[in-house]
């Protein structure tokens, strides 16, 4: 008999049928890697054990290799960010024109009379570039000629819940894998010893609003390509510690005696789930030493501590939180994501923009600068951003939702440093130049990773769906 | 697989094998070989979707693709490929079909078929699954095996018809425990116990087949098959307890379960199932059960988001309610159509809207609240912690059960007392009834303090004198000698038009002089008047966290009852703290006296019963005093708090009452359109009325007279003309019970879905299904009975080209158990399980603490249950959908955000986490080898059972071998560290055996070792 050949395999199988399942083994999507494969000029040639990604060859020159996606969760104001709009301010207060805003979904101000809200912070240029931020940021601030700010940037989704959806998977209907696990499917992690896609979450005093793990779920991608929540409480990653009264050498035995007798299984019954079996156990035990770890950044040396205002190491701080996201950089984690819930700021907008940016000024801002440092933000791609952003109607003391325009910056990666993109309305209403639509961003970061975005997709429920669904145009004037 | 379809499969792989020699190819099957190729690389753009076709032309219609395209060329020629345009593009390297941006491309061999099946005379077949369903022949069988095995089952018929032209034999049936085990697992999702495989290996020996009959019926008539099977379909129904968007609150709605896992233990049939989900409500003089089953309208996300519109949501819910009703229902994928005609299957926009408007008169709300900015007067004042309505108030059998337990345990707690204390304590109470007859004495004011004065006197400050003095929120009382049990506070009438008013007693304090101030802690509080508060979606029970007084022209009273009863002497002072200052005019009274309910305190029947002589007492007087001394004293503290305990366990069961979401249709429904692109604030598009979906047989539509009804749909999904129901019931039931679907799509049964392995054999289960009365049972039985299931499962290593994803079914498929088995079968192995209760609420195993850290509106948390509830089947955990347990979600249980036919199986390292350092697990390692230890004294006959246990069979002398080392070696590290064997033992709530621990920390490592193994875990 022939040498069992994986190719010949994926290929006598009905593709959906090897989709859900292929009795003789390899991981049900080694199809998509199959069928890329053959373009490729060598097919077969060995890797070590794990997934290394639908994607045999890149479509585009890759430019970054990891994402590290800063959601500031909540919807943080362009006003008092990045979008400077001197005319709204010199109309605080004053009725907001109607001609903006006739016939437009609104949140909370459903019903009210609007009326303008300009901005309570002052702007200044920046850098080389001169690019303009509120001074609420000003670590942030310190590194504009790294940004790319664009400030036309639309969605479609008013309300939190789904607009995190639309902004992590490109649709709202539920089974629609998220961006980190597209780039996991799609490139596979540079490490076997931690999930490859890893999500932090942490929270500020004001503008709190929930988070789903559904933001994280692999969708209709197999769960492996799900993100992995690190918790701020107990283990790091849920059941990675030993129990109580197990120390690591007696749980080692017991991995091995495990593994010892799931092998003399696999010699007897032909069932190649076995075999996977054994290398996810010896996967989940080197999780076991590498998480906690990595997780220790009390081996971090003062000084980095004090760049990126870690307080107490570990803390669940979003300070914390991004020298976590360095580590994890470091070890080849293919996408990295850190939530911080603080930005929903529909009353008390000072106090809570004042709180979000005392937050996370000086740790997005260390974050790029010791990336750098270390040579990796070339390849690093960093999205700071919300899900939305805040209408240029004051709604009390606070700002309601807004998705017709709204800022967010990337930095790294391949991305033109030191520009803006894109431009709103003079009342900030609307972006009415260069718009970018989520679906573009995605479509462009994903350019960015070496993927065309048309070209990454997979079969669920009778279509071939994609991140950015239907639509998307890679935005060339954000890319270097 | 046909064996064409295969060889075509093969002749795509000619360019890479070409080894493989090709034989003499018979005839291309449009629905076989040429649809699966068109539905990928054509109907994009010649399809059905009219807006994104190209050049006009249509290739699913055969009529359409015969004529001349507007550029006057002929797409498909009959018998003559090579005059055909659709050939020559496919040929075309300069202007090729499918284009370059397409990103698809034909393989030389699908070329090839193109070409042959144009010559053969292009015939079109409609799509399999939307055909009318007609039972096909059973194959006549001449295999020598057949005949030998006197087999005539049907299922074997087509199997080894198929098997039979590939010359492969089928494999011989599995031995009988690795055969019970399956069937153990398959029918009720849980192990066989050791005597179960033990007398069917004797009745096997003597008439395996009525021995394995017998195993059928049994496991079949088991209760827990009903579990089993509501496992699946509650992903199908997307059944939860929490809402999914935003803040997840709670949903009440468990009876819905109770009612699903009672469906398949009476083998319901499954039209009336259907029927009684989709439109019980519309059935003359509906039953509670039946009213209950409407819960399943309401399983869809809902949202309480401020600034959410009602009406965008409205859509949503709809939308989504049509995708889940398609994919339950008609196997088939709806969601496109939401925004365009389906590119693949012919389901139109205007089906999709047709169908969402059979629910248009489900009574819901698009935010369940009531915003300022979004008002709802329908729910008025409500909040985060209220329920979802419209629901039913029902008694839960479960609850009214588990009551009953309760009850009869605080009944043996009580008679525990000795009748001396009682007594004793009896005499103190009679003489203070003698200078306080009510049972109450109102005790004097002292001092009201105000909040700021509080605040300043916890700073040592001087209240601020000048300015006017805040109302108090702290009053000190002058207690009354005695023993203190009870308070009760009285408040003055509120008249109507007042509102009323939330009294929240935040503390207690006492002071004696001379002591350090004591906290006075409440163990419960309640008011036989009160306004209902909610927490969580439920209402709150007692008053302890607030009192909301009702408006009332009398006073009011509320009772707050002593977690540890003082004994008070003259001077002592109490102190109580109010959140906001109380109602001008309350009144403070204290007793001696307590009972299992407050608002039995000092009551007539108490006082009656205390003043009654011991011997003439009644039963029920009896338990009244024995009750009051338990209460009011504390002279056995763990009996107090035992008693405590269980009495609000008791009340938690709110005598067997639970409230559930159920479908309530309004007169009026909603007025639905296409909204084109899914837009819903496009009220352009014309107007729908419902109708059955247009691509199958026997379509029903409204008529101006009449409307058709939820009703009406269901009658029609169970009608004999509509064959895609039956198909998508059977091939789900063939994917349980075989890991793959005979079409391995289970969630789409369309032009993008799988032609099915064995059509016929589809067809023909699935018309025994409809005729045999819808019967789940009666085809559950058909398929397990078949030799073709009793198969063993190795897969086999010659066969792995001919047929590698073991379509053909020369043997058994090894299924991974769902996640809630995995957890079923280790509770189940460890003897913890509880295999006596059936349905009732949600129960929460643990989970690592934070998990609902981001949970907000309310906040969350969660508390595992703490009795024997921790060890509830899977199918009743807590299904919190954004947060979904990590033991769920790391084995793949589906978060039930939608329909989900299908779950995915992973071999993920956050499994090998799970059963190794999950309590859960943990905890049922260490029963497990309590329960090898209690077995014999050697350690072969403790492993033998352990394996017996957990896998149904003895150790191999290698696995022996090899764990009896793991033991010395763990033994000797527990002797050494017998700190570490307590910790061990410590975990979980099942309290561990005395005795050794070293032994017993021992041999939990083995048991965990046995529990994580790939065939624990693996229904072989």
């Amino acid at each position: 008999m022939p040498a069992f050949d994986p190719t010949a395999h994926a290929l006598s199988v009905n593709r959906r049928a090897f989709l859900q399942q292929s009795a003789y083994g390899l991981g049900g999507l080694a199809l998509a890697m199959l069928t890329n494969r053959l373009g490729a000029a060598t097919p077969g040639a060995t890797r070590p054990k794990g997934w290394h990604g639908a994607l045999v060859a890149p479509h585009f020159p890759v430019k970054a290799r990891r994402v590290i996606y800063l959601c500031m969760a909540g919807g943080p104001s362009q006003f008092e960010t990045f979008d400077w709009k001197p005319k709204l301010k010199a109309l605080h207060d004053q009725p907001f024109p109607e001609s903006f805003t006739a016939g437009q979904q609104l949140a909370q101000l459903q019903n009210m009379v609007l009326k303008a809200r300009g901005a309570f912070t002052e702007f200044r240029r920046h850098g080389q570039s001169g690019i303009e931020i509120s001074d609420l940021f000003p670590h942030i601030a310190s590194v504009a000629d790294d940004l790319c700010v664009v400030r036309s940037m639309t969605t479609e989704q008013i309300n939190h819940d789904t607009a995190h959806a639309f902004m992590n998977t490109g649709s709202i209907i539920k089974g629609r894998p998220s961006m980190g696990s597209w780039l996991l499917y799609g490139l596979g992690a540079e490490t076997q010893e931690l999930p490859g896609f890893i999500v932090l979450t942490s929270a500020g005093r004001f503008g709190l609003q929930p988070i789903s793990a559904r933001q994280w779920s692999s969708g209709a991608l197999p769960s492996k390509f799900q993100g992995i929540q690190f918790q701020s409480r107990g283990d790091a990653v849920h059941y990675v510690g030993n129990p109580a009264g197990v120390c690591q050498s007696t749980q080692r035995q017991v991995v091995e005696e495990v593994q010892r007798l799931n092998g003399l299984l696999a010699e007897e019954t032909l069932d190649p789930e076995i075999t996977t079996r054994i290398a996810q156990y010896e996967l989940a035990f080197k999780m076991q030493t590498s998480v906690p770890e990595l997780t220790d950044l009390k081996r971090e040396p003062k000084e980095m501590l004090d760049l990126y205002g870690v307080k107490e190491p570990g803390d669940g701080s979003f300070a914390s939180n991004c020298l976590l996201a360095r580590r994890l950089a470091e070890r080849g984690v293919r996408m990295i994501q850190l939530y911080h819930r603080a930005w929903d700021h529909h009353g008390q907008l000072e106090e809570g923009m004042k709180s979000g940016a005392r937050d996370v000024d000086q740790a997005t801002a260390a974050l790029i600068k010791d990336l750098k440092q270390r040579g990796m933000l070339d390849d690093t791609l960093i999205l700071w951003g919300g899900e939305f952003g805040r209408t240029p109607m004051g709604q009390g003391t606070g700002r309601d939702h807004h998705i017709n325009a709204f800022s967010v910056f990337m930095a790294g990666g391949g991305v033109k440093a030191g520009t803006t993109y894109g431009a709103t309305d003079d009342l900030g209403y609307r972006a009415v130049e260069n718009v970018v639509d989520v679906h573009d961003l995605h479509a462009t970061m994903l350019a960015l990773m070496g993927i065309d975005h048309v070209r990454l997709n997979t079969k669920f429920q009778g279509l071939d769906i994609r991140l950015t669904g239907v639509a998307g145009k890679v935005v060339p004037g954000l890319m270097a | 697989m046909r064996s064409g379809q295969l060889l075509s499969r093969l002749a795509i792989l000619a360019a890479l094998m070409p080894a493989i020699a090709l034989a003499a190819a018979p005839r291309v099957s449009f629905n076989r070989d040429i649809r699966p190729i068109m539905s990928d690389t054509c109907f994009h753009c010649h399809g059905f979707d009219a807006k994104s076709r190209k050049a006009g032309l249509r290739l699913d219609l055969r009529e359409e693709a015969l004529k001349p395209t507007k550029n006057g060329v002929l797409p498909i020629v009959p018998g003559e490929p090579e005059k055909s345009e659709v050939i020559l593009r496919i040929n075309d390297t300069a202007d090729p079909m499918p284009p370059e941006e397409a990103h698809k491309t034909l393989t030389p061999a699908q070329k090839e078929l193109f070409r042959r099946w144009i010559a053969e005379g292009a015939p079109y077949e409609p799509h399999w699954a939307y055909a009318p369903l007609v039972r096909p022949a059973v194959p006549a069988v001449a295999s020598a095996e057949s005949r030998a095995a006197r087999s005539d089952h049907p299922v074997d018929a087509f199997i080894r018809a198929k098997l039979a032209a590939k010359k492969i034999s089928p494999s011989p049936a599995a031995e009988p425990a690795r055969l019970l085990r399956r069937l153990s697992l398959d029918l009720t999702g849980l192990p066989p116990t050791p005597a179960e495989v033990a007398a069917f290996k004797a009745d096997s020996l003597r008439d395996p087949r009525t021995a394995y009959r017998a195993q059928v019926d049994r496991l079949l008539a088991s209760p827990r098959h009903g579990e089993r099977m509501a496992v699946w379909w509650l992903d199908v129904a997307r059944f939860t307890d929490t809402v999914g968007f935003h803040g997840d609150q709670n949903q009440r709605i468990f009876p819905y379960r109770d009612y699903v896992i009672a469906a398949f233990n009476a083998n319901k049939r499954f039209d009336a199932f259907t029927r009684e989900q989709l439109a019980g409500d519309l059935l003359p003089s509906p039953t509670t059960e039946q009213r209950i089953a409407t819960g399943y309208n309401r399983l869809n996300m809902m949202t309480r988001e401020g600034g959410a519109q009602p009406k965008e949501y409205l859509a949503k819910y709809g939308a989504e309610r049509v995708r889940s009703v398609a994919a339950a229902w008609f196997g088939s994928t709806f969601g496109c159509a939401e925004c365009h005609d389906h590119k693949f299957d012919p389901i139109k926009t205007r089906d999709f809207y047709e169908l969402q408007s059979f629910f248009a008169d489900v009574k819901q709300w698009g935010v369940y609240s009531d915003y300022a900015y979004t008002p709802n007067p329908d729910l008025k004042g409500w909040s985060n912690d209220h329920p979802f309505p419209p629901e039913l108030a029902v008694t839960s059998p479960y609850l009214v059960a588990r009551r009953e337990r309760l009850l009869g345990e605080f009944a043996s707690l009580r008679s525990s007392l000795p009748e001396a204390a009682v007594e004793a304590w009896v005499a103190e109470a009679l003489s203070h009834l003698e200078r306080n007859p009510t049972g109450w004495s109102e005790l004097a004011s002292k001092a009201a303090l105000s909040a700021e004065e509080l605040r300043g006197a916890d700073k040592k400050k001087a209240p601020a004198k000048a300015r006017a003095r805040p109302a108090p929120t702290s009053l000190t009382l002058l207690a009354e000698p005695g023993r203190l049990a009870t308070l009760r506070l009285e408040v003055p009438p509120v008249p109507d038009g007042k509102a009323p008013g939330l009294l929240r007693l935040t503390a207690a304090r006492l002071r004696r002089p001379g002591a350090r101030e004591e906290k006075l802690e409440i163990s419960f509080a309640d008011a036989s008047d009160k306004e209902p508060r909610y927490a969580d979606g439920a209402e709150v029970l007692g008053i302890s966290t607030g009192w909301r007084i009702p408006r009332a022209d009398t006073p009011r009273s509320g009772v707050w009852q002593l977690a540890v009863p003082r004994l008070l002497a003259a001077g002592d002072e109490v102190e109580l703290i109010f959140a906001a200052a109380p109602p001008p005019g309350l009144r403070v009274f204290s007793s001696p006296l307590a009972a299992s309910d407050p608002l039995e305190t000092a009551s007539a029947g108490q006082l009656a019963a205390l003043r009654t002589a011991p011997g003439q007492r009644t039963v029920a007087q009896r338990a009244l005093v024995a009750d009051a001394a338990l209460f009011a004293h504390a002279a056995d503290r763990s009996i107090l708090e035992r008693a405590q305990r269980l009495a609000a366990r008791i009340r938690e069961t709110r005598d067997g009452q639970a409230w559930s979401l159920i479908t309530e249709a309004v007169a009026t429904p909603l007025e639905l359109r296409v909204l084109p692109r899914g837009n819903w604030q496009d009220e352009s598009g014309p107007i729908v009325r419902p109708a059955t979906p247009s691509f199958l047989p026997g379509r029903r539509e409204s008529t101006p007279e009449r409307r058709l009804t939820r009703l009406d749909l269901a009658e029609f999904i169970v009608s004999k003309e509509n064959p895609i129901t039956a198909r998508t019931v059977v091939n789900r039931l063939w994917a349980m019970l075989f890991g793959t679907g005979l079409s391995a799509v289970l969630d789409d049964l369309g032009s993008q879905g799988e032609l099915p392995s064995h059509p016929e054999l589809l067809d023909w289960l699935a018309a025994e299904f409809r005729e045999s009365g819808w019967d789940l049972r009666h085809t559950i039985r058909l398929i397990v009975t078949s030799d073709t299931y009793r198969q063993g499962s190795s897969l086999r290593r010659e066969l792995r080209d001919a047929d590698p994803s073991n379509r053909l079914l020369a043997s058994q498929n090894p299924r991974r158990l769902e996640a809630e088995f995995v957890r079923d079968a280790a509770l189940f192995a460890a003897g913890l399980l509880n295999l006596r209760d059936i349905g009732g609420p949600s129960a929460k195993p643990y989970q690592p603490p934070g998990y609902y850290a981001a949970l907000q509106f309310p906040d969350r948390d969660y508390i595992a249950s703490d009795d024997e509830e921790q060890w509830r089947r899977g199918v009743y955990m807590h299904w919190q959908r954004t947060f979904l347990h990590p033991m769920l979600a790391n084995f793949d249980a589906p978060s039930r955000d939608e329909c989900a036919a299908a779950r995915t199986v992973s071999n993920t390292p956050q499994q090998a986490l799970t059963l190794l350092n999950d309590p859960t697990f943990v905890e049922a390692a260490r029963a497990l080898a309590a329960r090898a230890l209690a077995a014999g004294s050697s350690d072969a006959t403790r492993l033998r059972e352990a394996f017996q246990i957990a896998l149904g069979r003895d150790p191999k002398a290698t696995e022996r071998d090899s764990l009896l080392k793991l033991l010395a070696a763990q033994r000797d590290h527990y002797r050494t560290n017998p700190d570490d064997a307590e910790k061990l033992l410590r975990i979980g709530l099942a309290p561990a055996p005395a005795g050794d621990a070293a032994e017993l920390a021992a041999w939990s490592q083995v048991a965990r070792v046995v529990l994580n193994l790939q065939e624990f875990i693996t229904r072989y």
